[in-house]
């Protein structure tokens, strides 16, 4: 038998290392059991399934612009015969609403599952609040990165919408993905240190979505305007990116209080 | 009083008897008028304690007098409704979080990853705390505890003892001063139970001295402590 001989050492890790730790961590047991993948990916599919049969009838049909509004180009149309137009800033949306509750529903397994099996004691024995908030959010953001890579290009040849500006589409998508990860790590945590799941997930979330949406809403228009001004497109992604930005940095400060009992 | 003298000191309301002992300067905790509540409901109040380095302390009462949750208070997993707590390593009195590096805690509450084996879960831990273990290093950690040989099983296939032996070997990953141990012997036969008596053992002859508390019902536990405290559960 060993004895112990050693004092503990006061060498510190710096926050960073446990940060990849807990990534690599979190990384090999979801690939092992994929749990928050096959929770995302599931919603994601099974969402994109109803919405292809509940828009297949929905067909963009073209309008005229006059006076910076847009008018019924055909009789049929005019006369309310024809379905009405599902545009690509709509659809944009509705991919983004569709993110949203696939984040909502697999990406609070990361805090959840910790507190359920006990293994959060082991983890705040071990390291950080710092640490831990970074490494899940990280975590978070790569799946939800590997989703939107895999659902876009589908949603895509689905529905058809165009991607306007592609420079402003990658930076919309890549900045909305941000502030999702953001905002869905940090109300996984409150939801688990809660106790509760799915529910009261939801209704943490609410407050902090809504606001997320309409900035992303904001955004994806500029996504579809021609020639957009440079301008514009700093204040509508820019704002979306700040936001995530926001998120990250409050939760950063206020991880340690939920982290702590 | 002497480390060596067994003493046993009852709480549960505001009674005041500190155990005094030949404290090191370096290694030892000190609780004063601590206590706890849930809510509206109090578990314990006004417990004083010290402990120094070389001792091991029981602490003993009934099923939700407080023990587990006097336990998590020291270890700096809680904080105290009431009281204050210092625990002083290297000569330093440590804040909540600093404590932690310096103490190994086995607990029924306490569960390791279930989806990783054994030795990635001790390599993962190891890994926070700044440790690089070695094949050989996670051989000896593991045969330590007696789980050699078992290092690449899932944890979710092991049995309750032998997560309770892979506990032991995550709480002395650090080789550290402090341990706390909530039923130490909980799930073990009696080969885990020889181990769990020489890690005790071990630990409070080493050099400088190691410190351990106790939590624990059992006759053959409490033998092992230099004093022992009663907390019961207020009404």
């Amino acid at each position: 038998m060993t004895t112990f001989e050693n004092a503990a050492s006061e060498t510190r890790v710096s926050w960073w290392q446990q940060t990849f730790a807990l990534l690599a961590k979190d990384l090999k047991a979801e690939l092992r059991t994929k749990v928050a993948i096959s929770a995302v990916g599931v919603f994601t599919f099974a969402s994109l399934l109803l919405l292809g049969l509940a828009t297949a009838v929905l067909k963009e049909v073209p309008t005229i612009k006059l006076l910076g509004l847009s008018y019924p180009a055909t009789l049929d149309q005019l006369l309310g015969k024809q379905q009405p137009a599902w545009d690509s800033p709509s659809k944009l949306g509705m991919l983004w609403v569709l993110f949203c509750f696939a984040a909502f529903a697999g990406l609070a397994h990361s805090f959840v599952h910790e507190e359920e099996t006990n293994t959060v004691t082991a983890l705040r024995l071990s390291m950080s609040a710092g640490a831990v908030y970074t490494g899940k959010l990280l975590f978070n953001l790569i799946v939800l990165l590997v989703i939107m890579l895999v659902v876009t290009p589908v949603y895509i040849a689905m529905t058809g919408m165009k991607i306007g500006s592609p420079f402003v589409f990658l930076a919309v998508m890549l900045s909305g993905g941000v502030c999702l990860a953001a905002t869905a790590t940090i109300i996984a945590a409150l939801a688990a240190k809660a106790q509760g799941t799915g529910a009261l997930y939801g209704a943490l979330g609410l407050p902090l979505l809504l606001v997320f949406l309409l900035l992303l809403m904001n955004a994806a228009g500029t996504v579809y305007v021609e020639n957009a001004p440079t301008l514009r497109i700093v204040k509508d992604v820019g704002g979306l990116f700040s936001f995530g930005v926001l998120i990250i940095s409050m939760s950063a400060m206020l991880f340690h209080f939920v982290w702590e009992e | 009083m002497h480390a060596s003298e067994l003493e046993t000191t009852e709480y549960g309301g505001a009674s005041d008897n500190r155990m005094n002992s030949s404290a090191q300067p370096d290694l030892s905790i000190r609780l004063e008028q601590v206590g706890h509540r849930f809510g509206t409901r109090k578990v314990f109040s006004g417990i004083d304690l010290e402990v120094a380095a070389g001792q091991v302390c029981t602490v003993t009462g009934p099923n939700g007098s407080g023990k587990s949750t006097l336990l998590r208070i020291v270890a700096g997993l809680l904080a105290p409704s009431e009281g204050t707590v210092s625990v002083k390593a290297n000569g330093q009195v440590r804040s909540a979080d600093a404590r932690r590096d310096f103490l190994g805690y086995v607990s029924p509450d306490l569960t390791l990853y279930k989806e990783l084996s054994a030795a990635e879960n001790l390599q993962f831990f190891g890994r926070l705390r700044g440790i690089t273990l070695t094949r050989d290093d996670l051989i000896e950690r593991l045969t330590q505890v007696g789980l050699r040989g078992r290092g690449r099983d899932l944890v979710g296939t092991y049995s309750s003892g032998m997560r309770q032996r892979l506990k032991y070997a995550f709480a002395l990953l650090a080789n550290p001063p402090i341990l706390l141990l909530d039923e130490p012997t909980a799930n073990l036969d009696v080969s885990g139970i020889a181990i769990v008596e020489t890690i005790v053992a071990a630990q409070k002859s080493r050099a400088g001295g190691g410190l351990t508390i106790i939590a624990t019902n059992e006759p053959r536990e409490l033998e092992w402590g230099d004093m022992t405290v009663r907390v019961d559960a207020e009404a």
